[in-house]
């Protein structure tokens, strides 16, 4: 009985181990290796360099240019997608009319891939006859011709409004799950002990939504860490790498300059932030069982 | 029309007008850069350039989807997109189904840490692993064919596939196993016959999931194809914008023509 789950667990476990080792565990080590390398990705030889990739990191005023608007891109990526869903899953939890109507509505950003919602939003901040500029023009009934992808002041924050109207609909629908959790005894009870609405929502309803917020956070946080598409295809990092994130930085400097060497050991670096991030959240997660599990 | 969980006053009698109109504002807003560009796949390019972008055309003018589907480039580029998506989607949920129900079943010594490590895949930004897969596929000449997006889509879909089926199968009462078991099935039967067609739920959301994801992604077709016969969809948007650089009907167009089969299986699921 106990050989023979033995022996089943090695045959069902081995496919799917063997391909995640090949293709993801081993060259996560050897991204590791390549950093100590000025490999240029062509040629058989290359050295080892040792920390210099790591020292030229520290010099890189590129490099510390993505890793503030890396940590911009994840602070607005948490703050505008998070707190747009719980108000729109908070008035959706009301059975509205038309409720799931609605809910498609804001939902429907998340189907279209990161390429499409980059072409969209271009368009919005288009100069000439963009949505946003037209709309300008009419309110204020001056002519207006901001170009707001051009312009290193407002390129990295136009994309990151973009990125927020595709993303809030997935936390939406995160706290939506949550509160239909949420007891309705809870709720009556409060009504006739009184309470006004908004000291339900205050005092009840958020806090019984930490859970929710926990999931939404991990999740906008990995997602931001990952924001390449959309950047790619609206400013590419630019003007004067004023949109330039961590990953959209690695790319650059691997595939546009060859330096595959020094873009393993950025790529190194976000792998670290990543790990960080994720063994923070981790340990919350355990703390968090202890608490209300 | 208002008694679910009362999180508002039942007393205020205005509250489901307040939100109803607070959400149709809210929407309209959502839906107007997706409307803008439907209305611009209708419209010439002279009416878009004259700032017309945002008014209902005329007249309707279908020249630019005309031009989308008439672009031999655009059918190969589904071709192949369709080609790395379905099986990719497949492989990974085959794989994750395995590992899945290994994990729910048959635990063993190890076997949380084995699951934490398999699950936090999931977590990494792509880039990390970049370089060495690029060599790797280089050095077996695979680059620029579909191979490689299909082995590494497969890939990063086992960790969601293992984390979502272990939790269904977990699910899925010990009787139903033990019952088998004495009926004399072995462990394989008992995942192909049993565990599986009970999981057609949450095998439909995985689908569903993976589905979009993969068909959306860009990072991996640009990184392992360079020719144009062997791109998919994404970087295909991305390179007709040269080739139709001021006919933004056009664009428009074909951005929507792009993401219809992910839109079409998301309003199917709903």
């Amino acid at each position: 009985m106990e050989r023979d789950k033995r022996f089943w667990r090695i045959v069902l476990l081995t496919p799917p181990l063997l391909v995640f080792s090949v293709l993801i565990v081993w060259p996560l080590l050897s991204s590791f290796y390549y950093s100590f390398t000025n490999w240029n990705g062509f040629s058989s030889n290359y050295q080892f360099v040792g920390l210099g990739n790591f020292q030229k990191i520290w010099t890189d005023r590129l490099f510390f240019q993505a890793t503030i608007n890396t940590i911009i891109w994840m602070v607005s990526a948490l703050l505008l997608p998070t707190l747009l869903g719980l108000v729109l899953a908070l008035l959706l939890d009301s059975k509205v009319r038309g409720g799931k109507f609605f809910k498609t509505i804001f939902y429907l950003p998340i189907c279209l891939s990161a390429i499409v919602v980059g072409q969209i939003w271009i368009w919005i901040y288009q100069p000439n006859w963009g949505l946003l500029n037209t709309f300008i023009e009419e309110i204020t009934g001056d002519r207006f011709r901001y170009a707001w992808l051009a312009k290193p002041d407002s390129a990295l924050f136009s994309v990151i409004i973009a990125w927020s109207w595709q993303q809030t609909g997935l936390s939406m629908v995160i706290y939506l799950a949550g509160l239909t959790a949420i007891p309705s005894e809870i709720l009556e009870s409060s009504v006739s002990e009184g309470a006004t609405t908004w000291q339900r929502i205050w005092y009840i309803v958020i806090p019984l939504l930490v859970p929710s917020t926990v999931v939404v956070i991990a999740l906008s946080v990995i997602n931001s860490l990952k924001g390449f598409d959309i950047l790619y295809i609206m400013t590419g990092g630019g003007p004067f790498n004023s949109s330039d994130t961590l990953a959209m930085h690695m790319y650059n400097e691997s595939f546009k300059k060859y330096l595959i060497g020094y873009g393993s050991s950025i790529s190194v670096v976000l792998f670290l932030i990543a790990l960080i991030i994720i063994g923070i959240y981790f340990r919350q997660l355990r703390k968090f069982d202890q608490i209300y599990g | 029309m208002f008694g679910y969980k009362k999180i508002y006053d039942s007393g205020i009698h205005s509250w489901p007008v307040v939100i109803f109109i607070v959400l149709l504002i809210l929407s309209i807003l959502f839906l107007a850069p997706t409307v803008g560009v439907l209305l611009s796949s209708i419209k010439t390019t002279r009416d878009i350039a004259l700032g017309e972008l945002w008014r209902i055309p005329s007249e309707l003018y279908f020249g630019n989807y005309v031009e989308v589907f008439n672009n031999p480039a655009v059918g190969q580029y589904f071709i192949n997109t369709l080609l790395v998506t379905v099986p990719a989607t497949f492989a990974s949920i085959v794989l994750g189904s395995l590992a899945g129900y290994v994990f729910a079943k048959l635990p063993f010594h190890g076997s949380e840490i084995l699951f934490l490590i398999l699950v936090s895949g999931m977590f990494f930004p792509p880039q990390v692993i970049l370089i060495p897969l690029f060599r790797l596929f280089n050095s077996i000449g695979l680059i620029d064919t579909l191979w490689p997006i299909f082995l590494v889509h497969t890939a990063l879909g086992i960790p969601i596939c293992s984390l979502l089926m272990r939790n269904f199968f977990s699910t899925i009462p010990i009787e139903v196993r033990e019952a088998a078991i004495l009926d004399g099935a072995n462990e394989w039967q008992i995942l192909t016959k049993i565990v599986m067609p009970l999981s057609l739920s949450a095998l439909a959301v995985l689908a569903t999931l993976q589905f979009t994801w993969i068909w959306n992604d860009f990072l991996w077709p640009l990184i392992f194809t360079q020719s144009d016969e062997k791109r998919t969809i994404m970087i295909g948007i991305v390179n007709l914008r040269g080739q139709y650089t001021v006919a933004w009907g056009v664009q428009g167009a074909l951005s929507l023509v792009a993401s219809l089969p992910t839109i079409i299986i998301f309003l199917f699921f709903q």
